[in-house]
């Protein structure tokens, strides 16, 4: 178990009385696609923000190449600097243009020249189709041109493993093909990257392992073939026939 | 029309007897307001900055001690000199200094007096200005530069601050055209500004209305100015509505090809240009193409 990146093993995150997760058990491997699937409020996105330490989970571990990061005394800056995330409302810096958002990660947290990060940028930008709009504030781009550029900027941090929070959930229908275009491409290139998702074909044919979560637990987990085509618990089967429905 | 002929020789003969007194109390009066409000937005950002560094309570006992400390005495920092009068103040420290150290620390200089008294009331002011606005930055904002790694520090630095100075901005400004006008309380500790060149002028005169007309102007000049180059600053941080496509195919002409639609309402405030196209719009049509 060389390649493994994450461990998540009996995470639970409670909310003052209102437990949110209940034992979350999975692993993520090198290279690996896992989409998370689930009804809203079934604690996908605080799963991943948990991954992320951007919530404190009340119980449990999560191990990152087999060290716990929930512990105290954790730099859990240092460690995110590892993991990217992309947000479903892209966050981009509104102070910024869309070169220094790509850029500004590169040297304040990985110290990199001035030289290295514009080439790093570059490099990714290009690859999401922003490099024209080098020198546009976010508030200038459209939805999808903003999320390409969070794409970008979590890439130039060179990640371990991306993060994305239902990153087509605020964007146009007609947007969201260039997003999913671009996570495809970077799923074909070996990306490990963990998907909140309510795209169900991205589900089925992008990841190789698909975690449908309801009411704050697992209920099922394994290839999309097996959970898509034939689910085996109830509520799977009625998550999936709601959305045959639509 | 005597009244008015009359009111011109008396503002003249003022202006030829004690205009370089005036004029002197003009320098010291923007000087004084301006460094005032620079030291004072310093302080105000220092102030707001530490009122707002997160705490949970995973965090130790020694940090939670610190900060509460810290806070509780901005607090009483930001109470006293926001609820009591800067001429009372001014009193206060200026007299209070020396009271206090036995004549062992005094004021030998007013303007550092004065500098301190006016520069303190502004950082109370400011310190609940720049807390306002860091909180009013969307989270969002946190969350992104956290996600890419960065500490507190190096988030409020590059992302939340300078944002937030942008937004508090309106508040600078007022804060200055206020000092510019406050600082004539400063008299108390005789200090030379443009409000003790009228009480030199009119007392040895007695042409009061026609002093107080000049300083009426006076300072009327110095506030519009101040707003004016307040609000182009304001534009200049705002940028450019338009932005320039980068071709990495040098013979591809693209710069400036491509126009972001303005997206603003017709109550803005807008550059002259685009004013004019508006005016000329409502004139004559909406380009000449069509007419």
């Amino acid at each position: 178990m060389a390649d493994t990146i994450l461990e998540i093993r009996h995470l639970s995150k409670s909310f003052g009385s209102h437990e949110v997760l209940r034992d979350i058990d999975f692993t993520v491997s090198k290279g690996d696609v896992t989409a998370i699937i689930g009804a809203s409020g079934s604690g996908k996105s605080t799963l991943l923000r948990c991954v992320n330490l951007l919530e404190t989970p009340t119980s449990g571990e999560i191990l990152f190449h087999g060290k716990d990061v929930t512990g105290r005394g954790v730099n859990a800056p240092e460690y995110r600097s590892h993991v990217g995330m992309v947000f479903q409302s892209f966050n981009l810096f509104n102070n910024m243009t869309v070169l220094k958002n790509c850029m500004v990660g590169q040297m304040k947290v990985l110290k990199r020249s001035r030289d290295e990060a514009h080439e790093a940028a570059m490099t990714y930008l290009a690859k999401v189709g922003m490099a024209p709009y080098i020198n546009a504030k976010p508030r200038q781009l459209s939805g999808g041109q903003k999320q390409r550029v969070a794409i970008a900027r979590a890439l130039a941090m060179g990640p371990e493993v991306l993060l994305f929070d239902e990153p087509t959930s605020a964007l146009d229908p007609e947007m969201v093909g260039e997003v999913l275009t671009v996570m495809q491409t970077l799923a074909s290139e070996g990306m490990t990257m963990l998907v909140v998702t309510h795209e169900m074909a991205f589900a089925r044919d992008v990841s190789n392992h698909v975690v449908y979560m309801n009411q704050g637990v697992i209920c099922e987990q394994g290839a999309p073939a097996d959970v898509l085509q034939n689910p085996q618990r109830q509520e799977t089967k009625d998550f999936l026939a709601r959305f045959r429905n639509n | 029309m005597g009244i008015f002929s009359e009111l011109a020789t008396d503002i003249s003969s003022l202006l030829s007897r004690y205009g370089s007194a005036y004029l002197s109390g003009i320098r010291n009066t923007l000087v004084m307001a301006l460094a005032a409000t620079a030291i004072g937005c310093v302080i105000g950002f220092f102030c707001g900055v530490l009122n707002t560094i997160p705490h949970s309570k995973t965090d130790s006992a020694l940090k939670r001690v610190v900060l509460a400390v810290v806070r509780a005495v901005i607090r009483v920092y930001v109470e006293v000199f926001r609820g009591t009068p800067m001429v009372l103040q001014a009193v206060f420290i200026y007299y209070g200094v020396p009271y206090v150290t036995g004549g062992s620390v005094k004021f030998t200089n007013v303007w550092v007096a004065a500098l301190l008294v006016v520069s303190i009331n502004t950082g109370a002011y400011m310190a609940e200005s720049v807390r306002g606005g860091i909180i009013s930055i969307d989270p969002g904002q946190t969350e992104g530069a956290k996600a890419i790694g960065m500490t507190h520090f190096q988030t409020m630095v590059n992302v939340i601050i300078p944002q937030a100075l942008r937004n508090i901005m309106p508040q600078i400004g007022n804060n200055l055209i206020i000092n510019i006008k406050d600082t004539s309380v400063m008299f108390i500790i005789s200090f030379t500004e443009f409000f003790a060149a009228h009480r030199a002028a009119a007392g040895a005169t007695y042409k009061y209305f026609p002093s107080a007309t000049i300083e009426m102007a006076g300072y009327l000049t110095m506030t519009l100015a101040a707003s004016f180059i307040l609000r182009w600053i304001e534009r200049r941080m705002d940028g450019s509505d338009n932005y320039e496509l980068v071709n990495d195919d040098q013979l591809v002409m693209t710069a400036g090809t491509y126009n972001y639609p303005d997206k603003s309402t017709p109550f803005d405030e807008r550059h002259k240009p685009s004013r004019d196209e508006v005016i000329q719009e409502v004139k004559i049509g909406k380009n000449r193409g069509e007419r």
